[in-house]
């Protein structure tokens, strides 16, 4: 059971809540307590109820009835929901060009971060067949994945739309201001003409617990994507995180973290992996997108766009 | 970029193309409400002071108790109203800045409004009144209002009607019943730019008919129409990291007196944690005289404070405020969060006029400086 923790920060009312293996906080301003705190556990619930579907480790989830049935004759029928996440990643995968892939869960499996071991390239050669969207047979209501071990994982698209779900909820509640924040994903309801912004704080790639900049947003979403979160250093001194290349099956090492706003944390998020999978040609991308970021290069250099800022 | 904007967008180009594709998950577009309906009332009562004066001569004082409530009613109304109780005393004077022959006046405006606001999916409207009496003047508005917002809340549009009917009398010409019909029409937009920028214009057309006569002046004679149009550039940029937000503007005037007037103003709201902001602000203005002011040059047959050619019927006006000038007013304001439900504010502005500071012409000659300052203090709660 997920720990649920109300408090008043200010005129806000804030419920912290674990899902998704990470700590997430959604406030809302606190004018009727009553309201606010229905709110809140409504917006709770959305989020353990998309957690609970796209789950990769609940075999009765709706991702892991698609990868069971891999490389068998057997289409899964998703519901409108599902579908509409599939439309969306193909149609990322196809502005990307084929960046953007939800089929690389089988590299996670080459690479084990927790013991920070690099696999060889013999290894990598084995599963990167199994990787790739476009081998998806997918018609737009069932879908069937051609090869046993093959994989989708909604993990790169799951927890920004669940942030903007949501806000929807809050919206629905009748709440005309919060913030929901998804370990650092999050979306901000509120009207930019009277609304007093959220100040945002975007999280320093290389210092825990500091911070490289702060955004004000009245309406809109926030998401970063980071080669922090989960890595490791070689003993060459490489260092390797968690975002894949879907065609290479390495990591990525252009960036620290790219920050993207948009309207939509799922847009924000999708930009925000895409950008770091692009490496140098990932700014004139962002720009082609009409989107503000702020991105961190290897050198720790902040490269700005419409947003925020910078506080060191 | 509006939602919608970047949806037709990305047909033709991959601007906005992945955005587009994330606004077809369901509920990722919901409309968040444009203008939510307030969720909380407030009471408000303030206290002006205000005092004008020029060398040798302490003109006008305003003591100006105010109150203004606003109520919620459901989730989609609310009323609001407020009263004003203006005691003006001090000298009234007749023509440019004389003080020989400047009547001391004593009065007494009482003057009320109310509103009902109603609070929609991406649009609020509102309808109003105002009323305002003194002995010698009584002005009747009614207005309305309405706004809506783009998809993504960046911009939002309003429109404005109003029309006012005012009556006109004097305590010098008791048979003085004179009457001035006004429509006034606004239209407005207010975009976010960015995340720390928000731009707003509006525009203001004023068509009066009637009388515009000073009765309180001699001579003013005024034409029977006044149209007047402003513009209005506000530019709000927030220095995140200083905790402030910069606050300019931009007003241009004009009206068919010939009146033409800009204005820049600048403002520094800083603030000092969530309980403490000092707001100081400049503002100058630089304006044209109407066609018909006179200067201080008197007729050589008929003397101060005829003006030469004077025949009762042309239009001709002494009234400073019509004149040339440039004017420079500094402010500071100070805003204190009590508690969740508690606010003070309190202000100070320092004005100052002359001719020689008019800029892109020459000011009005023979003018005496004019000073004014005002004192406001408020006390706000929620409920």
């Amino acid at each position: 059971m997920a720990v649920m923790q109300f408090e008043h920060v200010g005129d806000d009312l804030r419920l912290r809540f674990e899902a998704m293996a990470s700590r997430n906080e959604i406030l809302v301003a606190c004018h009727d307590e009553v309201r606010a705190r229905a709110a809140l556990d409504a917006a709770r619930r959305e989020v353990l109820r998309i957690e609970a579907k796209y789950s990769r480790y609940r075999p009765d989830s709706a991702v892991s009835r698609i990868n069971a049935a891999a490389g068998s004759a057997e289409r899964v029928e998703v519901d409108g929901e599902t579908a509409s996440l599939l439309e969306f990643a193909a149609r990322l995968f196809e502005l990307s060009g084929g960046l953007f892939d939800i089929t690389t869960g089988p590299l996670r499996h080459a690479w084990d971060f927790r013991a920070g071991i690099e696999p060889g390239d013999e290894a990598l050669e084995r599963v990167l067949p199994l990787v790739g969207w476009s081998q998806v047979d997918w018609d737009g209501r069932s879908v069937r994945l051609p090869r046993k071990g093959m994989e989708l994982d909604f993990g790169g698209i799951g927890k920004e739309y669940v942030a903007d779900r949501a806000h929807a909820v809050l919206a629905q509640s009748g709440i005309g201001r919060g913030l929901v924040n998804l370990a650092g994903d999050l979306r901000v309801l509120g009207a930019p003409v009277t609304g007093r912004p959220w100040t945002i704080a975007i999280q320093h790639p290389r210092v825990a617990d500091a911070t490289c900049a702060s955004v004000l947003l009245a309406d809109g979403a926030l998401a970063t994507s980071g080669d922090y979160e989960r890595y490791f250093v070689t003993p060459d001194g490489r260092r390797c995180c968690h975002i894949l290349h879907p065609r290479s099956g390495r990591p990525v090492a252009h960036w620290q973290s790219i920050s993207v706003i948009q309207p939509s944390c799922a847009a924000a998020g999708a930009l925000a992996t895409i950008a770091m999978l692009l490496g140098a040609d990932a700014l004139a991308f962002l720009h082609e997108q009409g989107a503000a970021y702020l991105a961190v290069d290897q050198a720790g250099c902040l490269h700005r766009h419409d947003i925020g800022q910078p506080t060191f | 970029m509006a939602w919608e904007e970047a949806a037709v967008a990305a047909t033709e180009s991959r601007v906005g193309s992945v955005l587009a594709a994330a606004l077809l998950l369901p509920g990722v577009a919901i409309p968040a409400h444009a203008e939510s309906a307030p969720e909380q009332g407030s009471v408000e009562v303030q206290a002006l002071d205000y005092r004008d004066w020029q060398p040798g001569l302490q003109r006008i004082r305003v003591q100006a108790p105010s109150a203004h409530v606003l109520a919620p009613i459901g989730s989609r109304w609310s009323v609001e109203g407020s009263l004003v109780s203006d005691s003006v005393s001090g000298a009234s004077p007749r023509h440019h800045t004389a003080v020989s022959g400047a009547s001391r006046m004593s009065e007494r405006r009482n003057a009320a409004d109310a509103a009902v606001r109603h609070y929609g999916e991406r649009e609020d409207w509102s309808l109003g009144a105002a009323y305002s009496n003194e002995h010698d003047y009584r002005s009747r508005t009614v207005s309305g209002t309405y706004s809506w917002s783009t998809e993504d809340n960046n911009r939002t549009w309003n429109i404005g009607l109003g029309h006012s009917g005012d009556t006109i009398g004097s305590s010098d010409d008791p048979s003085l019943h004179a009457h001035r019909l006004t429509w006034q029409a606004t239209a407005g937009v207010t975009q976010v730019a960015s995340a720390a920028d928000l731009v707003q214009w509006s525009l203001g057309l004023n068509v009066g008919r009637g009388t515009f006569s000073d009765p309180y002046k001699f001579p003013d004679i005024r034409p029977d129409h006044r149209n007047q149009a402003t513009s209005l550039l506000r530019w709000n940029h927030d220095l995140g990291a200083l905790d402030a937000v910069v606050r300019l503007g931009w007003r241009f005037y004009g009206d068919s007196f010939g009146v033409r007037a800009n204005t820049l103003d600048a403002a520094w709201v800083q603030s000092f944690g969530d309980r403490l902001q000092l707001t100081p602000s400049l503002r100058y203005t630089t304006q044209r005289a109407a066609r018909f002011y006179v200067d201080p040059v008197y007729s050589a047959s008929l003397g101060e404070p005829f003006p030469p050619g004077y025949d009762g019927q042309h239009p001709v006006s002494e009234d400073q405020r019509l004149s040339a000038f440039g004017a420079l007013s500094a402010g500071l304001r100070v805003d204190v969060k009590l508690d969740a439900r508690w606010r003070l504010d309190a202000s100070v502005e320092r004005y100052e006029q002359r001719g020689s500071w008019r800029l892109g012409g020459d000011g009005s000659p023979g003018l005496a400086p004019f000073s004014a300052r005002w004192f406001q203090l408020g006390v706000a709660c929620s409920f």
